[in-house]
């Protein structure tokens, strides 16, 4: 998907400047999580004093609880850290991309969408919609397809396109916003990846 | 010219596909972009409707269909016997070589390794006369089977103008040409054999010789002839994989053909790991040397579960034409027949009982009618036969249910397998009220011919013992035992000898697990002695504590584990014991 | 599939039950994943089971509960259902369509897979041997679990299987190694305070980060019930072959499972089979439970505990009647048992483990293992049939032998089959257990037991 690698290189751009930020925030995170755990040592071992008397059973089970949970807090932070990182460079990512320059190579990429619009609707009869800002590169891509017509409702989003079948039956969301969103899992591994942290 | 067409519609294992005007019945078709297996089961106009043996996640309507011209075939050659094959006939070491532990879709395969080489050896000469069916020459295959190469059975024959020496040659190899009437035409070591066709014999013997299995309720009481038909029926738990495996094992076949039909992944997997192990009774070489699998597990596909069954007994009638008694075992018949109901649903035909096809009836009787002991097609002269085993997998047990009751219209032996047997751990809980074998009379002569000339008669006072402890059983529970005369009561406890020393019989006892005929007589003539003897003693005055006390009992019991097959002088000893023991308690009440 | 899909269809046919049927279709596959937008532009998925001739039938998994025809899109994804695997998702709860149900983020997949799985090659799959110590005496003793079997519960309403379950999911160990059994919990159609017990029990024994839960709750959403066992058999089948972990999938309720699919089944007109579940019910829980297992060249492996509830205790109701002919045997449950107080209330007589036998004996139990077995076997039946007796004639009619098996009975059910919820037996205390209860026998009542172990073992 070619449309699709002009977005994971401006992504990949939009990342390394901002990746020092990150390591500081996860390695904030990651001392946090290791105080969550060294904390609740003291607080096992008062507890498993408490519980010998009771019987050596009840304490082992209590103590794979206390670790148990301790070790799961840990990680479960750490996953809402990488979550948080993940929104924060989508977020940088996005809002680059709406601002990005509408050139040729835009204009390339939106004819890409488009025609992947029109083919997987399996017709050219249909109305085009796109947001106020991209209207014009939109326009002259619509006027190389006939059949096709631009319409004059704007949509809310940052780029690219949405196109409908004229009887209204068959639409395809070919905006950037759906592109990334259908992305997200896999710049979520990428940018996971990046931080070592696909897997703890 | 052959179809091309496309698809229009799809559920599940159903397509339709239109532009098939060039499409013949039973046609097998290349499905979709990922080129999946399926056959034409119906045609409607230009429209055919395919089951998919393969599943169908991810086909688009629009994608292609394209004909072989070819109906579904076998492969019919050496290197069929110790292989594990689905229901189309794909080597599953092959599959596994190409998508791994899970079976990928669109692969196709060989059924056998065509670049390995045969010793093969001729037994016809430039200038012979041949004709369909005649042995051409001979392939050792395994330690046990000599594979014949036949001329296929829809040749017209000729003069042998060319044939190869005796030597190795793989199976691409061209071995004979044969010319008629100016027309020449080429023979391999192997052909095709479409499976829905019955394959052509001579002619048709009726089924006089035992097929022995070495299991005693099976053997002595509802025996199955060489090429006869049998059904076992069994609610879940009641042993049936246990007894279909013991009938694999041990059955007196040089062939067998066992088809896992919509049952376990497990079970093949037991069968795959222990027959390599374990060694026939006769020649003592690997079980593994004269059996094919066809496994299509209950998760494979429905609809080449639907095949495999044809598959298995075309295979089957393949080694009866060479003149091999062989032995098909279909594990479960009523998966094969759910397969029908799925794809007859889906082809929303008219139901019959139960949602079944209307047709069950029909198709059942077409399987078994395949089962039989002929004379093959050609010379030299020989016999093979076939013999079908099907189980049947009745719904909640109910023996009512329609796969069963039709099954019974065309089988001749029919083992009951009983819950409450199972329950109480009496292995094989093949119930002796509810069984039957339409084969006695036939077989009765070659047991009194190479066993005993008394066999039928004794095997009639067996089985009359146990009719007898049926019918008082109603009147111990009304009334409890001690309500019976002693006569009566020494019915019943020899009855209960008989369930222990002679019905029940353990599969995982490595003396038990398999009986000789001879071993069979003894062991029940040895039963109605006691019975006999001991009516005579209540008559001469001995009690029946003294009859139930005496120690030859337990030996009667634990004989068919403690005895060899080749150790009968011990079962000789147990029956002077016998006289001995009886003579004592007669004799002590004489005295007094 | 290719990245073909993406469209979005507006002309809705029809909507009946849990179907919804799509017009003018003419860019779908069988088996696709389908996004439902409503009216509110709420989102609901589901899945193609027949298209063809422009029109596509679309199974909602989260019901079509205020849909209409007008205003309804349904977007065809372009692939089937997958679910997201990684090792982060032990210690994390889902709900039955595999998403995020505990407040944290969705799982960063290493993968993304096709929750119906493939079916395993027979050739590839590796014999099970390997005996799972239960701690509970009467599995471990007599229904002896193997890794990589398929082990159902059948029980009944009200009883406790729950419990059994989740002591099985605490305790199984394998001996002799530090392998710990990662736990898979699928909870279909279950109240909310037997989830919730499993998974207090798995936290208390600290299990709960090498544990997956997924949870369609009695009140959740019907249809989603057909996915919930897949995306876990999935999860399960990840963490096993991918993984190299040993994993234990409870699947319980199987029944609200099978009514599922019975709704679709009737929404969609079929031809019933027996008491109106589908003709292939069969082969669509076949698909769940052959989904267990080990493969050779592979680490882990999948042993699956199902539970079903038998409708009216009737155990040749279509549902545990189709499990029993699929799985490795069964663990019955008897009503008599439960409402005497016995836990765990198994009856032994109609239960049955089908590869215990390859599982025990010497080199991996102990070589008396079969046989102690079938000798306690044998003396329960018996007992059972001297104490119908007994309730005719009375127990001054039964001879010293009867009363023997009288005796064994008791014991048999008070010391062997009764344990506590947090008893964890080794197989040697099992085994003691079983030589105590024949030991209320006389000796040469032992008629299954070779002499030497009787010498060995017996108790005078």
């Amino acid at each position: 998907m070619s449309s699709n690698s002009g977005l994971e290189s401006t992504i990949d751009q939009v990342l390394e400047r901002n990746s020092s930020e990150f390591s500081q925030s996860l390695k904030n995170s990651l001392t946090d999580a290791q105080k969550t755990l060294s904390d609740s040592l003291p607080m096992l071992e008062e507890e498993y004093e408490k519980i010998i008397a009771d019987g050596k059973k009840e304490a082992d089970k209590i103590e794979k609880q206390i670790i148990g949970s301790a070790d799961l807090q840990s990680r479960n932070k750490t996953l809402l850290i990488v979550q948080e990182s993940t929104d924060k460079v989508l977020e940088k990512a996005k809002e680059k991309i709406s601002n990005m320059d509408r050139n040729s190579e835009y204009s390339s990429l939106i004819s890409k969408l488009l025609t992947e619009a029109t083919s997987a609707l399996n017709t050219s009869d249909v109305i085009v919609f796109t947001n106020s800002k991209d209207k014009d590169v939109v326009q002259s891509a619509v006027s190389n397809i006939s059949g096709a017509e631009l319409s004059n409702d704007t949509i809310d989003c940052m780029g690219g396109v949405k196109v409908t079948s004229k009887d209204g039956s068959m639409s395809f969301d070919n905006t950037i916003d759906a592109r990334i969103e259908l992305l997200k899992p896999l710049i979520r591994k990428d940018i996971a990846a990046q931080f070592n942290l696909g897997n703890n | 010219m052959v179809a091309q067409g496309k698809i229009v519609w799809i559920s599940g294992p159903a397509v339709k596909a239109d532009g098939m005007a060039d499409a013949k019945m039973y046609e097998t078709v290349s499905v979709g972009d990922s080129k999946l297996i399926g056959e034409v089961i119906r045609l409607t106009g230009d429209v055919a409707f395919i089951q998919v043996y393969e599943s169908t996640s991810g086909l688009k309507p629009g994608e292609p269909v394209v004909g072989t011209g070819d109906p579904l075939s076998v492969f019919l050659g050496p290197g069929i016997i110790g292989q594990i094959y689905d229901g189309i006939q794909r080597p599953l070491k092959d599959l596994a070589a190409k998508s791994g532990s899970f079976i990928g879709r669109g692969i196709t395969t060989t059924p056998v390794d065509m670049t390995k080489e045969y010793h093969f050896n001729p037994t016809v000469a430039v200038g012979d006369e041949v004709e369909a069916g005649n042995i051409i020459g001979t392939v050792p295959e395994s330690s046990l089977i000599e594979h014949k190469i036949l001329v296929p059975p829809d040749h017209q024959g000729g003069k042998i103008t060319k044939i190869v020496s005796e030597g190795d040659y793989n199976l691409d190899t061209e071995i004979a040409t044969v010319e008629k009437d100016g027309q020449t035409s080429t023979l391999m070591m192997w052909h095709k054999w479409p499976v829905r066709q019955p394959r052509p014999y001579l002619k048709r013997y009726d089924p006089t010789v035992p097929l022995l299995t070495g299991q005693r309720v099976i053997d002595t009481f509802f025996p199955l002839a060489k090429g006869g038909t049998g059904s076992i029926p069994g609610a879940f738990g009641t042993g049936k994989t246990v007894t279909l495996h013991q009938i694999a094992k041990w059955a007196d076949s040089q062939v067998v053909v066992y088809i896992g039909c919509g049952e376990r992944g497990n079970e093949m997997t037991e069968v795959l790991v222990e027959f390599p192990e374990l060694k026939d009774p006769r020649t003592g070489k690997p079980l593994m040397d004269r059996t094919v699998l066809v496994a299509n597990t209950s998760n494979m596909p429905v609809a080449a579960r639907e095949a495999s069954i044809y598959t298995g007994v075309t295979i089957a009638e393949y080694y009866r034409d060479m003149g091999y008694d062989v032995v098909l075992v279909a594990d479960s018949t009523s998966r094969w027949a759910e397969a029908l109901r799925e794809m007859s649903g889906r082809l929303e035909e008219m139901p019959a009982e139960e949602g079944y096809p209307s047709y069950l009836a029909s198709r059942l009787a077409e399987f078994y009618e395949r089962a039989g002991r002929v004379q093959a097609r050609g010379s030299p002269e020989r016999d093979g036969s076939v013999s079908l085993v099907g189980a049947v997998s009745p719904s909640g047990g109910d023996f009512t249910e329609p796969v069963t009751t039709h099954t019974m219209r065309f089988i001749k032996t029919f083992w009951a397998l009983d819950a409450s047997l199972a329950y109480s751990r009496h292995y094989p809980s093949i119930n002796w009220m509810n069984s039957y074998s339409g084969y006695l009379a036939d077989i009765a002569k070659w047991w009194s011919e190479n066993i005993s000339k008394d066999w039928l008669d004794i095997r009639s006072q067996t089985y009359g013992i146990l009719q007898r402890e049926d019918t008082l059983k109603e009147i111990v529970k009304l009334l409890g035992p001690e309500a019976l005369p002693d006569e009566e009561k020494l019915i019943l406890e020899v009855a209960r000898m008989i369930k222990i020393g002679i019905l029940q019989q353990n599969s995982f006892d490595d003396v038990d697990t398999y009986c000789s005929p001879e071993k069979q007589f003894k062991l029940m003539k040895l039963q109605v002695d006691f019975y006999n003897k001991g009516q005579q003693a209540l008559k001469d005055g001995a009690s029946l504590a003294d009859i139930r006390s005496m120690n030859v009992i337990s030996l009667l019991l634990k004989a068919r584990m403690d005895v060899k097959d080749d150790e009968m002088p011990k079962l000789d000893k147990i029956e002077t014991d016998m006289i001995e023991q009886f003579n004592s308690v007669t004799g002590v009440k004489v005295q007094n | 599939m290719s990245n073909q899909g993406g469209v979005q269809y507006s002309k809705i046919a029809e909507i009946k039950g849990p179907l919804v049927i799509v017009d003018g279709v003419d860019n779908a596959a069988f088996d696709e994943l389908v996004e439902i937008e409503t009216t509110e532009g709420e989102r609901r998925l589901g899945k193609v089971l027949e298209v063809g001739n422009g029109k596509a039938v679309v199974q909602v998994f989260e019901g079509t509960t205020g849909l209409s025809v007008s205003g309804t899109n349904a977007k065809f994804v372009g692939k089937v259902m997958e679910m997201p695997v990684s090792e982060q998702v032990l210690g994390r709860v889902f709900d039955g369509l595999g998403r995020a149900k505990d407040g944290l983020p969705e799982p960063v997949a290493d993968s993304f897979l096709d929750i119906n799985g493939a079916p395993m090659n027979p050739e590839q799959r590796e014999y099970p041997k390997d005996f799972i110590q239960t701690g509970v005496s009467v599995i471990d003793g007599m229904l002896t679990l193997v890794r990589g079997q398929k082990l159902p519960i059948f029980s009944g309403s009200g009883m406790s299987h729950n419990i059994l379950a989740a002591q099985i999911a605490r305790q199984a160990a394998i001996i002799g190694t530090d392998d710990s059994f990662a736990v898979v919990f699928a909870a279909i159609g279950v109240q909310y305070s037997e989830a919730e017990y499993f998974k207090r029990s798995l936290e208390e024994s600290g299990a709960l980060k090498r544990s997956v839960l997924f949870l369609n709750l009695a009140d959740d959403p019907a249809i989603e019930r057909i996915i919930t066992p897949r995306v876990a058999l999935t999860v399960a089948e990840y963490l096993a072959y991918d993984l190299g972990m040993h994993v234990l999938v409870i699947l319980t309720d199987m029944t609200n499972y099978a009514e599922a699919l019975r709704e679709i089944s009737a929404a969609r007109e079929e031809v019933p089979g027996r008491k109106g579940y589908p003709g292939y019910l069969y082969t669509d829980l076949s698909t769940i439970y052959e989904r267990a297992g080990r493969l050779k060249g592979k680490k882990g492996s999948v042993t699956q505990v199902p539970i079903l509830t038998m409708p009216s205790d009737d155990i040749t109701h279509p549902i545990p009647d189709l499990t029993g002919y699929i799985t490795e045997g069964q663990l019955v449950l008897g009503r008599d048992l439960f409402r005497q107080g016995v836990y765990p209330p198994i009856n032994i007589l109609m239960s049955l483990s089908r590869i215990m036998k390859d599982g025990i004996g010497e080199g991996s139990t102990r070589a008396d293992h079969q046989e102690i077995s079938n000798q306690n076997y044998d003396a329960y039946s018996r007992a059972q049939e001297v104490r119908a007796l007994a309730g005719i004639v009375g127990k001054a009619g039964l001879t010293p032998v009867d009363l023997n098996y009288m005796n064994f009975g008791d014991e048999f059910e008070k010391k062997f089959l009764t344990q506590a919820i947090d008893e964890n037996r080794t197989i040697e205390e099992t085994l003691g257990l079983q030589w105590n209860c024949v030991s209320k026998l006389p000796k040469n009542e032992l008629t299954k037991v070779k002499d030497k172990y009787v010498d060995q073992y017996y108790k005078e």
